[in-house]
C-alpha cells in the first residue's frame, strides 16, 4: 500500500524533463549559447567559447530552469546535417532557434531552413524561441528587426518569442528561458509528449 | 603528431584509469588509426578466449581495439573489456557501402550494453581517399546517429593512411570529456 501512494506521489511531485532543440545554421552560435546555458543553469562550468569547435552531431546539456528540468539538444547546422535535425522532433518539447544578427547576408538562409522546421508536423504546435544572438557585435539587428527580415507566415499556429541575446556574454538569454519554461508547461504539447511517454512505460 | 595527442590528453583523467574502445568491423582502419595516433606500441594479444585484442596503454588511459561482426559465442566476452570506458571511437569504411547496414547494426547493439551507458561517442567515417566514400552526412544516415539521444556523438571525416581529420576528432572528445561528457 505505501509503495502505491509512494509510487503516486513520484509521478506527480517528480520534476519534469523537457527536451528542448537547439536548431539554427552553421556559425549562428548554438553551441556557444548551450554552453552559456549549462554555466548559468547547473553545477558544471561549460567551455569557454574559444574552446567550441563547429558541432557536428549532437551535444547535449542537463540543466535545471525554474523548477524544471531542461536537456538541450544541441545539433549542427551544416548544409548536411540539417536533415537529421527532423529526426529528433518528435520527442522535442520546444525549440529555441539561434540566428546570427549581425549577418544579414545569411538572412535568406537561415529563414529558409527555420520555415522548413515551423512546417513540420512532428512539431505541431511546439513553442518557439527565436535568439538573435550576437547582439555583442556591431551590426547586429533587434529582435524586432529580425522578425520583420523573417516575415514568418507558419508562426501564428504556436507560441513564439523573439528575444535579442548575446550567447558569448549572457545577455538576453535568462528572459527567454523564462518565457520558454511557461511556454512549454501551458503547451498542449506538454500533455501529448506526457501521454505517448505513459503509453510507452506501459507496454 | 605525438607532442599534440599528449597534450590534448594529458591529465585529462588525473590518475584514473580510462578506457576508450576502438571499434569497428574488419578491415575499417581501426589498427592503422592507432599507428598513425603515435601512442606507443600496439600490442596484440589473442587471448585463449578467442578474440584479437589490440591495446595501447597511453599514461592511464587504455586504448583497446577489436573487430566487431562475425562469431556470436565470444560476443559475451566483450562485456569484460567495457568497465570504465569513457568513450567509443566508432570506424567506418565509408567506401563499403554494401556493409554499412551490418555497421550500424552492430554500431547499435554495442552502445546498449549497459557499462557503455556513460560513454561518448565518436565516429570516424574513414577511407575518405578512396573513390566513391560517403561523406560525414550520408554515414550519419547510414549509421541512423539521430537514435543516439542520450549520449554526445560526434562525425568526422578522417583518412588514416593520409592522416586526416583525426586529431580534430580527438580534440572533439578530449573537450567533451573535460566537461564532464554528458
Amino acid at each position: 500500500m505505501f509503495s502505491l501512494f509512494y509510487g503516486l506521489w513520484k509521478y506527480l511531485f517528480s520534476k519534469i524533463e523537457f527536451h528542448v532543440l537547439i536548431l539554427g545554421i552553421d556559425k549562428a552560435g548554438k553551441t556557444t549559447l548551450l554552453e552559456k546555458l549549462k554555466t548559468m543553469y547547473s553545477d558544471s562550468e561549460g567551455l569557454p567559447p574559444d574552446r567550441i569547435v563547429p558541432t557536428v552531431g549532437l551535444n547535449i546539456g542537463r540543466t535545471e530552469a525554474l523548477k524544471s528540468k531542461l536537456v538541450f539538444w544541441d545539433l549542427g547546422g551544416q548544409v548536411g546535417l540539417r536533415t537529421i535535425w527532423e529526426k529528433y522532433y518528435e520527442e522535442a518539447h520546444a525549440v529555441i532557434y539561434v540566428v546570427d544578427a549581425a549577418c544579414q547576408s545569411r538572412f535568406e538562409d537561415t529563414k529558409s531552413a527555420l520555415e522548413k522546421v515551423l512546417r513540420h508536423e512532428d512539431l505541431h504546435g511546439a513553442p518557439i524561441l527565436i535568439y538573435a544572438n550576437k547582439q555583442d557585435l556591431p551590426g547586429a539587428v533587434s529582435a524586432e528587426d529580425l522578425a520583420r527580415y523573417l516575415d514568418l507566415k507558419e508562426l501564428n499556429e504556436r507560441p513564439y518569442m523573439f528575444q535579442a541575446i548575446s550567447a558569448y556574454d549572457g545577455l538576453g538569454i535568462k528572459d527567454g528561458i523564462n518565457w520558454l519554461v511557461d511556454a512549454m508547461e501551458r503547451s498542449k504539447r506538454f500533455e501529448l509528449l506526457r501521454q505517448r511517454a505513459d503509453v510507452a512505460v506501459a507496454v | 603528431m605525438g607532442m599534440l595527442f599528449s597534450r590534448l590528453f594529458a591529465s585529462l583523467f588525473g590518475d584514473k584509469e580510462a578506457r576508450i574502445l576502438v571499434l569497428g568491423l574488419d578491415n575499417a582502419g581501426k589498427t592503422t588509426i592507432l599507428y598513425r595516433l603515435q601512442m606507443g606500441e600496439v600490442v596484440s594479444t589473442v587471448p585463449t578466449i578467442g578474440f584479437n585484442v589490440e591495446t595501447v596503454q597511453y599514461n592511464n588511459i587504455k586504448f583497446q581495439v577489436w573487430d566487431l561482426g562475425g562469431q556470436t559465442s565470444i560476443r559475451p566476452y566483450w562485456r569484460c573489456y567495457f568497465p570504465n570506458t569513457q568513450a567509443v571511437i566508432y570506424v567506418v569504411d565509408s567506401s563499403d557501402t554494401e556493409r554499412l547496414v551490418t555497421a550500424k547494426d552492430e554500431f547499435h547493439s554495442i552502445l546498449e550494453e549497459e557499462e557503455l551507458k556513460g560513454a561518448v561517442v565518436l565516429i570516424y567515417a574513414n577511407k575518405q581517399d578512396l573513390p566513391g566514400a560517403l561523406d560525414d552526412a550520408a554515414v550519419t544516415e547510414a549509421l541512423e546517429l539521430h537514435k543516439i539521444k542520450s549520449r554526445q556523438w560526434a562525425i568526422f571525416k578522417t583518412s588514416a593512411i593520409k592522416g586526416e581529420g583525426l586529431f580534430e576528432g580527438l580534440d572533439w572528445l578530449s573537450n567533451t570529456l573535460k566537461a564532464g561528457g554528458r
